[in-house]
């Protein structure tokens, strides 16, 4: 439904990649993003999931597709695949567990390396509410006797975030705090002109249909079309 | 499927090797429930049928480099140069330039897979445009030009490249083809249906040569000699195939290497379905086990499985083709344009030089055609501005000159001043593969023959896949659920403005 009267906003596709340590809640972000929901004891991904989601900006709506890998080293192998092409990825470690910050560096120069010279990278600190910066409760719950589960400091991760360029948050998927904003700064930081399909004078005036040269093999398949020919 | 370590878990296909068949294996298997493990001794996904990065090309490059293989490979004697002036090369990434590349035919049982899988939808189709003969001249002073080849009726008859006599030909030629299976026109054929085709056009459709070389283009015979049964099937296919999925173009290319990408979205959906990968792994040894075989991981694990799927690792090196992929520092514009109202802007166009047309330093003329598949940088292969080449001819000893000939021909015939220029090529031999040697647990090894030199998707390759597929399903195989699958969560709302 179209909430302005006037003709729809250009609409592009994003195909965006999470990479990051088993458990740091790359499938959770994308839970609370697509269905704004959390499950606290949720399974480890296996291989990978693929969901999509729309972001609405006030120019044009993005059209996530999401893969969400599997962190476990024994998948490993499938990230190469995930992110050649991908125009984003989101990078997550955990707050409260410092090898997954030095996980995430890697992954990060894997991407730096490996992917699409025009990747839009964002490192994401997860599972905010177990620190005292939690927006919510959840520092409480933690168990930790200080109630702050903190070992990596916004401040360190900042700096690095920074030297490489780097979108760069502290989120919660249980609270949902800072999820949305993640993947709007995402789908702002994307270069228009990654967005359309550099075609050339004569497809200009088309920036809003950015997919026509697409074939379409869910179209309007003319099952009777045959012999080339319109006679 | 519960998250066991690699030895602990019975198998039920583990499956070596990336290229296109044991990819939609791995997709098919996976999402009908089997326990799948998906492994590869390269480092890169897509086995004879990768797309490389410059980079990745240099590496593959060095370890096929010798005329004698090093190690078992179906690919020999790559070589890849860099002209002088290599400012104008973008980063090694900005590339992914195909191993294989195929065009697919709208009519292709591929593409019927890959619509009921659900997986097309994570690929990007480009239309493949016109098909072009390089055209001698007849004064030798003369420039060689580009003639399209006109493949419909419409197009025959709106065309000034030939007469109106030849017009007739032709277009008696397509009606006959249309229904080349119905008995009156059988009667025609079936006495020469072994004969080369172009015998055929010439005894019964009186076409002189520039017409014949127009339609066995169009079949892309890769020695020009194409028998008449098989050619008239794929003229057919291509006439049939002719605005199935739009107006204006009978076949499609993927965006991003073609086979490679459609390879590697079937390793997704396999992940997806829960298959477990593992790249730069091999097998070492394979022996008998109770429930299967065991077979040694190069990794150093052992895992157990019921039955093992890989690929014709090795090549014969008796028939074989040369392909020479080079960059060009032009768009080449005029190859890539739609020539039907509606048409989307083709990605793909392809060039022959008929066979004969090309003559080496000693003097030896080509006996066979060298396609030219000219790749605009829509196909995601190269930078705005630049394009790729992918040139093909039979294996001889003459082939790699005929090759840089006909680059060289070709981009002088273009009509651009200056000449664009080449900015790096890749030569190399690939070869037919050699059926792997007997083991031990041969009745639960299968193997799948290494990939066609068809520069068409040849829909046969596709007849193994599913035989491995309903023979792991046994009892519970049902035809129909072949890859038959829903669309995974959130992926089917296409593109409809909120
Ligand atoms: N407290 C808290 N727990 C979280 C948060 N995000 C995820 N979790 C929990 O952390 C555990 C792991 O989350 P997942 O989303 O499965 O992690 P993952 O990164 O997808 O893990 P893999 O799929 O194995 O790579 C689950 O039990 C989640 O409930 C968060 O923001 N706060
Ligand atoms: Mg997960």
């Amino acid at each position: 439904m179209a909430d302005s009267a006037n003709a729809p906003k250009p609409s592009s596709s994003v195909k965006l990649v999470l990479l990051g340590e088993a458990a740091v809640g790359k499938s959770s972000l994308v839970l609370r993003f697509v269905n704004n929901d959390f499950q606290e004891n949720k399974e480890p991904t296996i291989g990978a999931a693929f969901l999509t989601q729309k972001c609405n900006l006030p120019t044009r709506t993005i059209k996530f597709e999401i893969w969400d890998t599997a962190g476990q080293e024994r998948f490993a192998s499938l990230a190469p695949m995930y992110y050649r092409n991908a125009q984003a990825a989101l990078v997550v470690y955990d707050l409260t567990k410092p090898t997954s910050l030095v996980k995430a560096k890697h992954w990060v120069a894997e991407l730096q390396r490996q992917a699409s010279p025009g990747i839009v990278i964002a490192l994401v600190g997860n599972k905010l509410d177990l620190t005292n910066d939690g927006a919510g409760s959840g520092a409480a719950e933690s168990g930790d006797d200080s109630g702050d589960a903190r070992k990596i400091t916004t401040e360190e991760a900042k700096t690095y975030a920074e030297e490489e360029g780097l979108l760069f948050f502290e989120t919660s998927a249980k609270t949902g705090y800072n999820v949305t904003e993640v993947f709007t700064a995402i789908a702002n930081a994307i270069p228009e002109t990654s967005l359309k399909s550099a075609r050339g004078p004569g497809a200009s005036h088309a920036a809003g249909r950015t997919e026509e040269q697409r074939v379409n093999l869910n179209g309007p398949r003319d099952p009777n079309a045959k012999e080339g020919c319109a006679c | 499927m519960a998250v066991e370590s690699l030895s602990d878990t019975l198998w039920d296909v583990v499956i070596c090797g990336t290229g296109l068949s044991q990819s939609l294996l791995a997709l098919s298997l996976s999402r009908s429930g089997k326990n799948i493990l998906h492994i590869d001794p390269n480092e890169y996904y897509g086995g004879a049928e990768a797309a490389f990065s410059l980079q990745e090309a240099e590496k593959w490059a060095a370890s096929v480099s010798t005329p004698e293989a090093q190690a078992p490979s179906l690919f020999k004697s790559a070589s890849i140069t860099k002209p002088e002036n290599v400012e104008d090369l973008s980063f090694p990434r900005a590339y992914s330039l195909a191993l294989a590349p195929q065009l697919i035919y709208a009519r292709s049982e591929l593409l019927s897979q890959l619509v009921s899988s659900r997986a097309y939808r994570q690929v990007d189709f480009l239309a493949v445009g016109s098909f072009f003969i390089v055209k001698s001249p007849s004064a030798p002073s003369e420039p060689r030009t580009l003639v399209r080849i006109p493949s419909t009726r419409e197009d025959v008859f709106s065309t000034s490249a030939i007469s109106v006599k030849a017009k007739r030909g032709l277009m008696k030629f397509l009606k006959f083809v249309v229904d080349f299976d119905n008995p009156e026109n059988s009667e025609k054929w079936k006495p020469h249906a072994q004969n080369p085709l172009f015998e055929f056009l010439q005894d019964q459709f009186k076409m002189d040569t520039e017409l014949q070389t127009y339609i066995i283009t169009l079949t892309l015979s890769l020695d020009g000699r194409i028998e008449t049964k098989e050619g008239l099937a794929i003229i057919h296919r291509h006439l049939s195939s002719m605005g199935v999925y739009g107006p204006g173009f009978a076949a499609i290319y993927p965006k991003w290497g073609g086979i490679s990408e459609i390879a590697q979205v079937s390793c997704r959906a396999g992940a997806v379905g829960g298959a477990v990968y593992m790249l730069g792994t091999g097998i070492k040894g394979t022996s008998a086990a109770d429930d299967g075989m065991e077979l040694e991981l190069t990794s150093g694990d052992k895992v157990k499985t019921r039955m093992l799927v890989r690929g014709y690792e090795d090549g014969t090196r008796d028939a074989g083709i040369s392909r020479l992929v080079a960059v060009i520092g032009s768009p080449l514009k005029f190859l890539f344009e739609a020539v039907v109202e509606g048409a989307p802007i083709p990605g793909v166009a392809i060039v022959a030089f008929p066979a004969g047309s090309l003559t080496t330093a000693a003097g030896n003329a080509s006996a066979s055609p060298v396609y030219v598949f000219a790749h605009s940088s829509d196909t995601g292969e190269c930078p705005t501005g630049q394009s790729v080449l992918y040139l093909t001819a039979p294996a001889t000893p003459d082939s790699k000159e005929l090759l840089d000939k006909a680059l060289e021909f070709f981009l002088s015939s273009v009509g651009e001043t200056p000449v664009p220029q080449s900015l790096y090529h890749v030569y190399y031999e690939q070869y037919a593969g050699m059926t792997p040697p007997a083991s031990g647990t041969d009745d639960l090894a299968i193997s799948f023959p290494a990939p066609s030199f068809s520069l068409s998707f040849d829909d046969t390759t596709l007849d193994p896949v599913r035989g491995v597929w309903k023979r792991v399903m046994g009892e519970t195989a049902i035809e129909t659920d072949y890859m038959a699958f829903p669309d995974r969560e959130g992926a089917a709302d296409d593109d409809i403005y909120d």
